[in-house]
């Protein structure tokens, strides 16, 4: 396995890359968060602008239904 | 063509386009990554020269490429934006800052780390470093400046005009080894004629790089998705586009 081509080598000797494991494993790990940070932060951007836009039409249709409320007492005093 | 281009001014069939385009891209990305890493790891022969160390390269390089990728592609948005008064142009531009600032700063970790045993240096104030990390204040720069005015309008033109100066700093980037004498190596890939690597290195790398190129599309149409909602929060179409 790993690290050396056509040659079969252990499980340790792919680990430490030669000896420069404390270099080529932090990258592939920041890249891990990098990606992962890209992912999570996009999708709550996304969830979080989902739900501002349904409270916003929530608000909207409350106040539809509100002033619909008021404008019936007004039109019966109207007719008395 | 003309239809289509017009098409993206729509905010609806921007949002629509990106929500179906998004799981594919992610999809893709996942095996075009996974099969990178595997034969980037695994299968590929150390360097003569570098050892194992050169596998830095295979999360390095497609983030250097995409941090230079995602700018242009910011540019070009806020360019059609300010032309031809798309809105969605903006939309774009800012959804593609955070992604090509995060990896503008991976690759510069990276060749840092990559650096370190290569150069005996975690930094150098090298042309390609320092250009480098010239876009990423360019990045910061440009999400700083959208944010830091009360009218959003307002802050999107400012961010794309500074999106449109920055610009100029990508050539830069990419001619750096060659016009200036620099720690860092020349291009081996993007190259005019055949690249220099040996086929059993150079097809994990662009298998990572298309890998990132497609994670860049996907991400770019999560947070586009946020973009148009924000901006079109009291449109009837983002009613139907929600409870869908």
């Amino acid at each position: 396995m790993g690290g050396g081509g056509n040659k079969i080598v252990t499980g340790a000797v792919f680990w430490s890359m030669g000896g420069y494991a404390r270099y080529v494993w932090p990258c592939f790990a920041f890249a891990g968060v990098i990606l992962g940070w890209n992912l999570w932060s996009a999708r709550r951007y996304r969830v979080a602008a989902q739900l501002r836009a349904r409270r916003a039409l929530e608000a909207a249709d409350a106040d539809t239904a509100a002033a619909t409320v008021v404008a019936i007492p007004s039109t019966v005093g109207e007719k008395a | 063509m003309w239809t289509w281009f017009y098409k993206l001014a729509s905010p609806p069939y921007v949002y629509g386009t990106a929500a179906a385009l998004a799981p594919w891209f992610l999809g893709l990305a996942a095996i075009a990554i996974g099969y990178g890493l595997v034969d980037g790891l695994v299968f590929a022969p150390p360097d003569y020269q570098q050892g194992d160390a050169f596998r830095i390269i295979y999360v390095h390089v497609p983030s250097a490429w995409l941090s230079l990728f995602a700018y242009v592609g910011m540019a070009v948005a806020a360019a059609i934006a300010l032309i031809w008064r798309i809105k969605m142009g903006y939309a774009v531009a800012a959804a593609s800052a955070p992604i090509g600032a995060s990896f503008t700063l991976l690759a510069l970790v990276t060749g840092s780390l990559w650096g370190r045993p290569m150069w005996g240096t975690f930094w150098a104030w090298d042309p390609r470093l320092t250009s480098e990390l010239i876009l990423l204040f360019l990045y910061v720069g440009v999400m700083s400046l959208r944010s830091a005015f009360e009218d959003p309008a307002r802050g999107d033109r400012a961010a794309a005009l500074l999106a449109l100066v920055g610009v100029v700093n990508v050539p830069i980037i990419h001619f750096s080894v060659v016009w200036w004498n620099s720690l860092h190596q020349g291009a081996t890939v993007a190259r005019f004629g055949k690249p220099t690597m040996a086929a059993s290195m150079l097809w994990p790398l662009l298998s990572m790089a298309l890998g990132f190129m497609l994670f860049y599309g996907a991400v770019l149409c999560m947070r586009l998705q946020g973009e148009v909602l924000n901006r079109e929060r009291q449109a009837k179409w983002v009613a139907e586009a929600i409870k869908s």
